[in-house]
């Protein structure tokens, strides 16, 4: 009934599969963990992530077991592959391929719709990235691009959307995959248990050296941040810089999908040898070149390497600050005994149309006006500097359309705006 | 014979020791992960807030019967500040005392009934007397009075959530 078991070396590169399973088992438990605090809404999504980082406690490891669990087990499941492909399990073990092709499918789609979901600065623009290759397909791109987004516009039901794929429908898919392949081939073994279990002490004690990363949150977003995926996407990040336009939606969707469907009819098509040896290694290759040209040219690059070095020291500064809390109103007259009040009047006339009724920001055309919440924890913005700002703003580091006001108000006025400002909180 | 049955023997508790093996090894994966989930899902108990919540102004409360109000009190819990508001009813005929509209017996929320001058539950038919003494039904005591105290003119009162108000 079980197929006999390899001796020596050979035995031990048949374990790619138990390692898989491992792996595949601590996604699955990270990600119901992590489900316990998460909601995936534009406006608590961040919130909710930033406490899994900074307050709960073992929230900081889950998280990052969850991240590198799923750049390490994108690697693994294309071992995987690879070492069913030499051992030429397109003939004699065709679930086991076919599971492995599937699996490998349905972790890059995992680990892509993942990377929306703490909705930083990182999620922004891989979410901008998916939008980009789904409408650029031909034929197809712009019911696809509305399809994913769920309307005309990246927003808050983009953000449900990916959530839902990402912790019910790949999930589920997974499962049945692998359920599949748990009744249609050999258990697990003694030596799949050992790869997996020193995998994971590897991966548990990378996450402890290692937070998962945690951009600016998209409100907070400098017009330099330089955005960079995941281990397991650089290859497709790299490849991007390389194609025009609409073909980096043939490179990055279609011509993958395309891969893995010739992948699972191997076992059925002639010159299985070729076809397959042929994808797997320029695929192998692709992999491997683009993903070192876009560390080296990361390092190479001062100004890249300068603005990542800045980024990195940004998020470790944002670590060792306090957790701010949410604020959610469930009240039937919002505002109305708030505590920090309404806005004077003369903010809701000078101020409210460029930095929003109540100090939350706003946007007009391509300008983007910075919100006043949290304004007093910036260093120079007390009451008194933020007075002294109203009527000379280029003293203060403001730049137009930012203008003086020392014609328009008076100084009791520009005190009553500047009280009510530091009061603001997120 | 007898070597041929050992040697059966052995194999066998041999192969039961490999089964049992990876068996262990994913125990001890996910006894890692456990012991984190854990101290990853305990409860954050948090520190009741104890300032003092606005009712109304005492000058309009008068006459016979209680009054419905509503007071806007915040929580921290977990990743956010909630404000929300909460029902209670001011007894103008007891000294202004102040009752929470929650119901001891469950916590849903009680209304005040005029026609019958008596409070009653919605969920359990548990019926309280204009001064919030139990009437009938399941609940165990009276309507909850909450600390009030009046400042410059205002009946104020510190919220009590509901599960500091049924440990008593």
């Amino acid at each position: 009934m079980t197929p006999p078991i390899e001796k020596g070396i050979r035995g031990w590169l048949d374990v790619t599969g138990g390692i898989v399973g491992v792996l595949l088992l601590v996604q699955f438990v990270t990600g119901v963990l992590l489900a316990f605090y998460y909601v995936p809404s534009v406006d608590h999504a961040y919130t909710t992530v930033a406490y899994v980082e900074k307050v709960v406690s073992s929230g900081a490891w889950i998280r990052a077991l969850h991240h590198y669990g799923s750049q390490w087990l994108s690697l693994f499941v294309f071992l995987h592959v690879l070492r069913l492909f030499f051992t030429r399990a397109y003939i004699a073990h065709r679930i086991q391929w076919i599971v492995g092709i599937l699996l490998l499918g349905f972790v890059m789609a995992a680990g892509g719709t993942g990377y929306s979901l703490p909705w930083d600065a990182r999620a922004f623009f891989s979410t901008r990235i998916a939008e980009g290759l789904m409408a650029g397909l031909p034929f197809v791109g712009r019911m696809a691009r509305l399809w994913l987004l769920g309307g005309s516009d990246i927003s808050t039901i983009t953000l449900s959307r990916f959530f839902a794929l990402h912790v019910l429908v790949i999930p589920a898919c997974l499962i049945a995959v692998v359920v599949w392949r748990v009744f249609r081939g050999e258990m697990f073994g003694p030596r799949h248990a050992i790869a997996g279990g020193l995998v994971f002490l590897l991966l548990a004690f990378w996450s402890l050296k290692y937070r998962a990363p945690l951009g600016p949150s998209v409100v907070d977003m400098t017009a330099d941040y330089l955005p960079r995926p995941g281990a397991q996407f650089l290859w497709l990040y790299q490849s991007l810089k390389y194609l025009p336009g609409g073909l980096g939606s043939v490179a990055g969707v279609a011509l993958p999908g395309l891969v893995l469907l010739i992948l699972v009819l191997l076992p059925w098509l002639k010159q299985q040898r070729l076809i397959g040896g042929a994808i797997l290694g320029v695929g192998l290759v692709l992999v491997v070149v683009m993903t070192t040209a876009s560390y080296v040219s990361d390092h190479r690059n001062p100004q890249t390497s300068r603005q990542l070095a800045i980024q990195a020291a940004h998020e470790d500064v944002w670590r060792r600050e306090p957790f701010k809390p949410a604020t959610i109103t469930l009240t039937a007259t919002p505002g109305s005994e708030s505590a920090s009040g309404g806005p004077p009047e003369m903010y809701t006339k000078f101020c409210a149309t460029c930095h929003g009724p109540n100090g939350e920001g706003a946007r007009q055309g391509r300008l983007n006006f910075p919100p006043l919440l949290d304004v007093s924890t910036k260093p120079r913005r007390t009451v008194d500097d933020i007075v002294g700002l109203l009527k000379d703003p280029p003293a203060y580091g403001l730049q137009p359309p930012m203008r003086s006001f020392s014609n328009k108000l008076t100084e009791q006025q520009m005190r009553e705006i500047s009280e009510w400002i530091v009061k603001l909180k997120r | 014979m007898m070597n041929e049955t050992a040697a059966m023997d052995h194999e066998r508790s041999r192969r039961s020791f490999l089964k049992l093996f990876p068996l262990g090894i994913l125990a001890g994966v996910f006894a890692s992960i456990g012991g984190a989930a854990f101290r990853f899902l305990r409860p954050k108990l948090f520190a009741a807030t104890d300032s003092w919540l606005d009712v109304a102004s005492v000058s309009e409360l008068t006459g016979p019967q209680p009054l419905a109000r509503k007071i806007v009190a915040e929580h921290i819990a977990g990743w956010a500040i909630t404000t929300e508001e909460h029902n209670v009813f001011v007894l103008p005929a007891k000294n202004n005392q102040v009752l929470s509209a929650v119901c001891p017996h469950e916590g849903c929320e009680v209304a005040w009934d005029q026609n019958t001058s008596r409070f009653s539950c919605p969920c359990h038919e548990s019926f309280f007397a204009a001064d919030g003494a139990r009437i009938s039904g399941p609940a165990p005591r009276g309507l909850d009075p909450l600390p009030m105290r009046i400042q410059e003119g205002k009946l104020q009162v510190q919220y009590v959530a509901k599960e500091q108000a049924t440990r008593a």
